[in-house]
């Protein structure tokens, strides 16, 4: 399987990608803070049996303005497709995601996945979540969901009480919830995204 | 039920009869001395005249929405008659005329009170505002109402008998230029319901109104106000059909409710406006704009919708929580077949602390037809501890359909959770399968499967309701399956 790992402001990113027949592509974006971005991204899968697997963390701790938008589109038949994003949202910052999965007229036996998770952490940040399933065939299985929410009061408790200072509590709480995220990246990122976050 | 099943599912649609009926009419088109004549025919004070021309003057700078994921025909707005009303002898102005009477008969909506009254109908009475094209024609019980202080009228009278309240609660949830059809109804709003439970008093049965379009080249423009004042309760249904024809008739109409501290509202629509034939000619086109606010603390505002007519539906019943604690549900079962298009959903607008609301949305698209959710959760600042729950279920029958799912979450508040998911699948093979090995045949199966996964929707329909809605489940999958 092909993985790539991305960062964006020190990668190249590519904006449209095409998976012939079998192929299977790995790949992970990273926005690190302080990162402003409007990312279209465009993923067709066109011959049967690619697969694709994507995921996606954004860290807007101040000011940033990310606006992600993610296209996967299905064209051919038997297909799997599954999109994990992930986000934590504070300061002023802004940050939206609007993921489309298309399932076009022919591609039976699509499975196709998407997840948008996001945390907000100050009363002046704004997120947006648009998971959207536009379906032109029968023998599907697709699904998405998303939610919003905060660091869970009753973790953080828990947390304390075994004399974790709060600031480190938070932090463990941050790194649970990337975690699914941060498992596919190097080493040396991982270690650079725990360190950035507080 | 199986019997029953079957032989509905052998007719086609079947309230697609017109009534001859006596009626007057409008001349067609709309201009400033349409809206004059009307207000005219209505005997409406200045007021409600200035309303209705501020509204056309701003609907005249407006534009259609085009978002909605729909093939709509163009609308000749100077083509629609306006106004129709059955004629009334001024001789005999306190009888129905029978061929009227017949109609609604057999539609099945009970309008002789005295009926329930000798017992024919069993308890568990209902009181019916019934509106045939643009005016409202009977409405029942009105006295047993009255005795608890509920007000429960058409539109008109509503106008005449208490202005205060009318002019107080219109347009203050629907805005007039909050789109293009709400302002085209605040211009040319024919009758409706208008309905008003008083402090601490529960309506003591089910409030109804039936809509139905008779007259061919006329467009319904009615206008619902429910008012729940503090803590009372209430629970509102509304049906509507029309004559089948090959023209696609217009229907914008406004549902406006207001639900003040601790009061309860349940409203339950089944829709059943005629979808068109099965090559998608004609048919309802049903542009409709429903919101309600929680005002008070601890309010409680409930939608639930059963969604099968219609060529083209275009419909978002909201809900504004603005009082504290205050909550809301939206249950909704949207089914299209053969060419009907639906773009369907709910806005769930929290503004005020602890405020929660959940969705439950199931889609069901079959033959050509393209069925869409779409939906909109807001956190806004203050919402402290809110929470929203929505769940949207597609499903899809034959490979020639489209469903879709297009929710939007905004939140501005870091104490607020909001959750969403949603599927897409079809009937599986396996379940098929499963009935047919016992004797279940393939359209009895696909009905019973269907009727199982709508049932978290249909199980929040009061009684008589439930039946109806689940009869015209089965009978718009007609021809859906093999």
């Amino acid at each position: 399987m092909d993985k790539r790992v991305y960062v964006f402001g020190r990668d190249s990113v590519p904006q449209y990608l095409r998976l012939e027949a079998g192929e299977e592509l790995m790949m992970t974006l990273v926005m690190l803070p302080g990162t402003d971005l409007r990312i279209p991204l465009e993923v067709d899968l066109v011959g049967p049996g690619a697969s694709l697997d994507l995921a996606g963390v954004y860290l807007c701790p101040e000011a940033e303005h990310v606006d992600l938008r993610v296209l996967v589109r299905h064209t051919s038949a038997g297909c799997h497709s599954r999109q994990l994003f992930k986000g934590i949202v504070g300061g002023t910052a802004d940050a939206a995601f609007d993921g489309l999965i298309y399932v076009a007229r022919d591609a039976q036996q699509t499975q196709a996945y998407q997840e948008n998770h996001t945390l907000l952490l100050s009363e002046t940040a704004r997120v947006e979540s648009r998971p959207q399933l536009e379906i032109y065939a029968d023998d599907v299985q697709c699904s998405h969901g998303a939610t919003t929410g905060y660091l869970n009061p009753d973790e953080l408790f828990y947390l304390r009480s075994r004399g974790i200072p709060e600031p480190e509590a938070r932090r463990l709480q941050m790194i649970a919830f990337l975690a699914p995220v941060l498992n596919r990246l190097p080493e040396e990122l991982i270690e650079e995204i725990h360190a950035g976050l507080s | 039920m199986d019997d029953l099943l079957r032989d509905l599912s052998a007719q086609e649609y079947k309230d697609g009869f017109v009534t001859e009926v006596a009626q007057e009419f409008v001349p067609k088109g709309l201009n400033e001395d349409i809206i004059r004549l009307i207000s005219a025919k209505k005997g409406e004070p200045e007021w409600l005249l200035e309303f209705r021309l501020g509204a056309f003057r701003k609907w005249q700078k407006m534009r259609p929405p085009f978002w909605g994921h729909l093939r709509l025909p163009r609308i000749d707005f100077q083509d629609i008659i306006y106004w129709a009303a059955p004629k009334r002898p001024e001789d005999r102005p306190n009888e129905i005329d029978p061929a009227l009477m017949e109609t609604f008969d057999k539609l099945g909506i009970p309008l002789h009170e005295r009926e329930v009254l000798a017992g024919v109908k069993p308890k568990g009475e209902v009181a019916v505002d019934a509106v045939f094209d643009s005016v409202s024609v009977t409405t029942t019980f009105r006295k047993t109402l009255a005795e608890k202080g509920i007000i429960f009228c058409s539109f008109s009278e509503a106008v005449r008998e208490h202005p205060d309240l009318v002019r107080k609660y219109l347009a203050s949830v629907v805005p007039v230029g909050d789109n293009y059809y709400a302002a085209l109804n605040s211009a040319v709003f024919s009758d409706g319901s208008f309905c008003y439970i008083p402090k601490g008093v529960k309506c003591p049965m089910d409030l109804s109104s039936y809509f139905r379009i008779n007259a061919s080249g006329t467009g319904q423009f009615e206008r619902t106000l429910i008012v729940a004042d503090e803590g009372s309760s209430v629970s509102y249904m509304e049906g509507c059909t029309a004559p089948m024809r090959d023209e696609n008739q217009l229907h914008a109409a406004v549902v406006e409710i207001i639900v003040e501290k601790d009061a309860d509202v349940k409203y339950s629509t089944v829709q059943n406006w005629y979808p068109g034939d099965a090559q998608g000619r004609g048919g309802i086109l049903n542009l409709v704009t429903k919101r309600g606010i929680c005002k008070g603390t601890g309010s409680h505002l409930s939608w639930t919708q059963v969604e099968t007519g219609s060529a083209v539906t275009w419909k978002y019943p909201s809900t504004i929580l603005k009082g504290d604690y205050s909550t809301s549900e939206f249950y909704s079962v949207a089914m299209t077949n053969h060419w009907q298009q639906a773009d369907t959903g709910t806005k769930m607008i929290h503004l005020g602390r602890g405020t929660r609301s959940r969705v439950v949305s199931k889609g069901i698209s079959a033959g050509h037809s393209e069925n869409s959710y779409r939906g909109l959760v807001q956190m806004g600042p203050a919402a402290e501890g809110a929470r929203n729950y929505s769940q949207c279920d597609s499903l899809l029958i034959g490979s020639l359909c489209g469903a879709h799912t297009f929710p939007v979450i905004r939140s501005r508040n870091p104490k607020a959770i909001v959750e969403h998911e949603a599927t897409t699948s079809k009937i599986s093979e396996d379940q098929l399968f499963y009935c047919n090995q016992r004797g279940i045949a393939p359209e009895d199966a696909v009905a019973l499967i269907v009727g199982g996964y709508a049932r978290e929707v249909l199980s929040r329909l009061p009684m008589e309701f439930a039946v109806e809605a689940q009869k015209l489940l089965s009978v718009s999958l007609e021809g859906a399956v093999g």
